[in-house]
Order: structure tokens, then sequence, then C-alpha cells
């Protein structure tokens, strides 16, 4: 069943001449991971912003077009009632922190207090938050004392906590580590797998060729292109937008020039595909 | 550098245990005391006979004392000297200084308010030492106060020292790119300069980032909100409460009388 639903979807900013999204349609349904791809300025925080209710509620301008998420209307609703359904998690770790708390716990615990959660189950689902991504360690610290990465972690948890049905991440491992990235992904790929819809814009191709269900590639704008990662990040569209483009796929795609990938073959996205055509080769010659 | 503008202290003590709401109560009990009592000592007698042993109660005496003497002795000493200099008043005379009139009246004038806004700030000092001020805005919402003035008290406490840091960043940034920050008074008034629209601009983009995350947390939700923080509120203090609201009313009831 799609729980969010975007028909012939347009968005302007304020004081801007340009669609920052034109016409998308778009139908996501429950318990999917979607990955938004695309160059800077290709709109994918202005899909993320949309879907999490901040456009039209708190960024205005021109929206036109159908937003649905939960069977609710965007414009029936309020930013308060819609957050409730639509967790937001962004780019910049440092803003995310509520800034009136002292410790990790009682950041993470910031949101269930506004939507007044009940003290003991408050400190249940702090827990089973941290728990989850990885951050127990950390409950007595000043959010301020954290790492970058480390406040990632902190903003993504304090989002987890609050249980939405849909889960929006802008760049949600920008400044993360290898590791941490990896530990990231699995917890959201966890959370997809137990229900939650997942949207998230990424750079890092690799990790979501391994993770999401469906990738979308967006240019100026527009989708321009949809389906499974292996199918979107193979496609040619991505070479001329010069962004999106898996080191695995420009491996093997380099390699078909000289012989070194088996023509019929599609082209691998992730290591394990690229691994398996590799040894192919070899094993053949 | 410190990461928040806090004096609280964690200790295990009688008085971190009383209810913010309680010792919050007491403080401005002490102050309209302090304020309208017309008796001369009775300032210094809370000060000496209630603020200071509460401080030793609440296990905070040395860093108590420590900020008294450091943030209030330059001010009191400063406004005593001033009253006692310009009070105009007919009196017996004490000493001359040049052309100026000492008299017995204005060092009375002075010793009665410097007292006063000892027991003022000196008591207010020991809350904030005593009392977290999660708890503290916690119980406050809890009683009716907006949750957004709670927010913005708590976060001032917080963003001012990261505001800080960010200063120093951009600092940094001026100076590995060529620019004299150090030197004569005017080089360094020239550095502020270029230090203010990065700082400025970039705190309103920032405010802008900050809102939707709180938004995103449910910060405007009309629902009732909840507090992490278990806040005690036992009978007795509440009692105690109703009896220092009566000491303030009749307090004020009195010099109202009088006057």
């Amino acid at each position: 069943m799609a729980i969010v639903e975007l028909e012939n979807l347009s968005y302007q900013y304020p004081l801007t001449e340009e669609n920052a999204l034109s016409n998308i349609n778009l139908k996501i349904n429950e318990g999917e991971f979607i990955a938004l791809i695309g160059p800077n300025g290709a709109g994918k925080s202005s899909l993320c912003y949309t879907i999490a209710g901040f456009i039209p509620h708190f960024f205005h301008g021109e929206l036109s077009g159908k937003v649905e998420v939960a069977g609710v209307n965007t414009h029936d609703s309020n930013l308060s009632e819609w957050v409730l359904n639509v967790g937001l998690a962004f780019q910049n770790p440092f803003n995310q922190i509520s800034g009136s708390k002292f410790t990790v716990f009682e950041e993470i615990a910031f949101g269930l207090e506004n939507i007044g959660i009940p003290r003991q189950e408050m400190i249940e689902r702090v827990e089973n938050a941290m728990n989850l991504t990885g951050i127990t360690d950390l409950a007595k610290r000043s959010p301020y004392s954290l790492s970058g990465g480390q406040q990632q972690r902190v903003a993504l948890t304090s989002i987890l906590v609050m249980q939405p049905k849909v889960l929006v991440l802008d760049e949600p491992t920008s400044q993360m580590d290898p590791i941490g990235t990896r530990d990231v992904f699995k917890v959201i790929k966890t959370m997809s797998n137990q229900g939650m819809t997942v949207i998230m814009a990424e750079h890092k191709i690799e990790w979501v060729a391994q993770f999401a269900d469906r990738v979308i590639a967006l240019y100026q704008g527009e989708i321009i292109a949809q389906g499974t990662p292996q199918d979107v990040l193979t496609s040619p569209k991505l070479l001329e937008i010069g962004a999106g483009i898996s080191r695995y796929t420009s491996t093997a795609r380099i390699a078909s020039q000289h012989n070194l990938w088996f023509k019929d073959k599609p082209l691998p996205v992730t290591i394990v595909e690229a691994e398996a055509g590799f040894l192919g080769v070899i094993y053949e010659n | 550098m410190r990461e928040n503008l806090t004096f609280y202290l964690d200790r295990d003590s009688a008085i971190h245990k009383i209810n913010p709401f309680t010792k919050l109560t007491l403080v401005f009990t002490l102050i309209i005391l302090a304020f309208l009592v017309p008796y001369f000592w009775l300032p210094s007698i809370i000060f000496f006979l209630v603020i200071i042993p509460l401080s030793f109660t609440g296990k905070v005496q040395t860093e108590f004392i420590n900020a008294v003497g450091r943030l209030l002795l330059p001010v009191i000493g400063f406004i005593f000297v001033m009253q006692a200099l310009f009070y105009p008043t007919e009196g017996r005379l004490l000493f001359q200084i040049w052309f100026i009139d000492i008299t017995v009246e204005s060092v009375k004038y002075a010793f009665s308010t410097s007292t006063r806004i000892l027991v003022m700030v000196s008591s207010f000092i020991l809350l904030l030492l005593t009392t977290h001020p999660s708890q503290l805005m916690s119980d406050l919402t809890r009683r009716g106060m907006p949750g957004t003035l709670s927010y913005v008290i708590t976060s001032t406490l917080q963003i001012i020292p990261q505001m800080r840091i960010k200063a120093n960043t951009i600092i940094d940034a001026q100076r590995s790119r060529g620019m004299e920050t150090s030197g004569n008074i005017f080089k360094r008034a020239g550095a502020v300069l270029p230090l203010v629209g990065p700082l400025v601009f970039g705190s309103i983009v920032d405010v802008e980032e900050r809102a939707i995350a709180i938004e995103a947390r449910a910060f405007t939700s009309p629902l009732k909100k909840t507090s992490l923080r278990e806040i005690n509120d036992p009978e007795l203090e509440k009692y105690s409460r109703w009896f220092l609201l009566l000491i303030m009313i009749i307090t004020i009831g009195i010099r109202l009388w009088q006057s």
C-alpha cells in the first residue's frame, strides 16, 4: 500500500524564478527503502522537505500538485500533526541539537517530552533507540562535546525514538567515517524491514546500491530515472549528469572496453557483484 | 572551553533535593524581606544567618563564597562608594573628602542598599549552584510557564559558549588568510569587523535550521508536555510555599499600610 503519494508535484521557493521541483509523480510503499540521488541542486533536499511537511508549512513559496502521507493531504494538516507521521533528519548535525538539553540522553528525549509521553515509557524508548544506533556510551555527554559523526547519530536517534511511519533523511551520514556510515545504513535497513518507510538522500552510492530497495535519480528538479539500484545506477543517464555512479560500475565499464568484463553481463553496482563478475573473467582466461 | 554557562554543581545534599519552585519561592521571600522590612540589620542577618548556612548545607560553600566574592564585591563596593559620596543628605558629618561631605546617614544608606543587593544576588547564586537549569525549567513549565520561554532560557545558556567557539573559528580562518588580529588597539578593533558578518549571518542561517530541527521533533505540538526529569514535590513543601507566600503578602501589606 502506498504511504507516500506525490502527484504532479511542482514547487518554487519564494523569490526564485525556477522550479526547485517539477512535475514529480511518485508512490512509495510502506516499508520501502528509497534512495534519492543526484548532483547538488537537483532537488533532493526540496523533495525531502516536501515529504516531511516543511514545504509548504515552513518554507512558503508555490506548491502545486498533491502531497499525501498516510492518507492525509499536506494542505489539510499542520506541521505539528504532520511530524508525528514523518520524521526528518538532515545534514548539518550541529544545528539539529535542540540546544536546550545538557546531556545526550535528555536530547533524545526532547521530542518525546513534546508529545507528552509518560516518563517511564520515555526512558525505555530512549534506551532502546540508543542501543539500536550504538550510542549508549554517549548518554551522559553534552551533545555539544561530540564529534560531527557522533552528533549525526544523536540526530538520527532523536528522530528514530519518535517512531515515525515515514523516515526522511537528508544526507544523514555526511560527516561519518566508513564504519559509522555502514552501521547507520544497517540500522536504517533494519527499521525498513520492520515496516518503517525510509526516504534517504545520499551521495554515498556504494552503500545505496547495497541497501536501498529503489533508487530515484533527480536532476534539475525532475525525476530522470527510477527503479532497482541495478537498473538506475548502471543507466547511461547518470553518466550524462555525472553523478550517482558507483565506483564498481565505473571500474567494470572501463574493464569492458578492454574485454575484461563479459559483454552480456550487467554492470555491477555492489562489491559483491563486481567480485563475482571479475572472478568469472579471471577463471575463464 | 566550557560547554555551557551553568553554575550548577552536582552534589548530594538536602538543598539539591528540594523542589526548584520551593527554592525559587524562598529566594523571592528573602529578597522581599530584605528590601521591604525597615529593620536596618535584617539584610545582613539574612545573609549571614540564612544564606551562608544554607550554602554549607548545600555543600557548595567554597564555590558560593568564591562566586559572591568575585561577582558581587566589586559591584557592591562601587555602589557603596557612590551612595556614600552622592546620597544627598543633611546630617552628622563623618568626614570630608575634598568638597564632598560624608555623613553618617549617607554611609548608613549605602550600607543598607549594598546589603540588600547582596541578599538578592547571593540568594540567586545559591539557587543556581544547587539547581540544574533543566530541573528548574521543567518544573516551571509543568506549572504553566510557556515551553518557548523555558526553551529560550536553557538554549541561551548553551548557545552563547557555542557562538564564542564559532567566533574563534572565524578569527582563525581570517588569520590564516593573513589578517592582522594582534597589535595595537586600532588593529584589533579593525579585526572585529570582518568577524561580525559571518558570525551574524551564520547565526541567522543556524536559527532557521534549528527551527526546522525542533519542529521536526514536535516542539510546537499542542499536546501537554511531559518531562524526563523526575521532580519531587512533597506535601510539606507545598505547605511551606504557601507559608512563604503568606510572609511575602504580609510584608508587602504592612509596607503599603505604613506608607
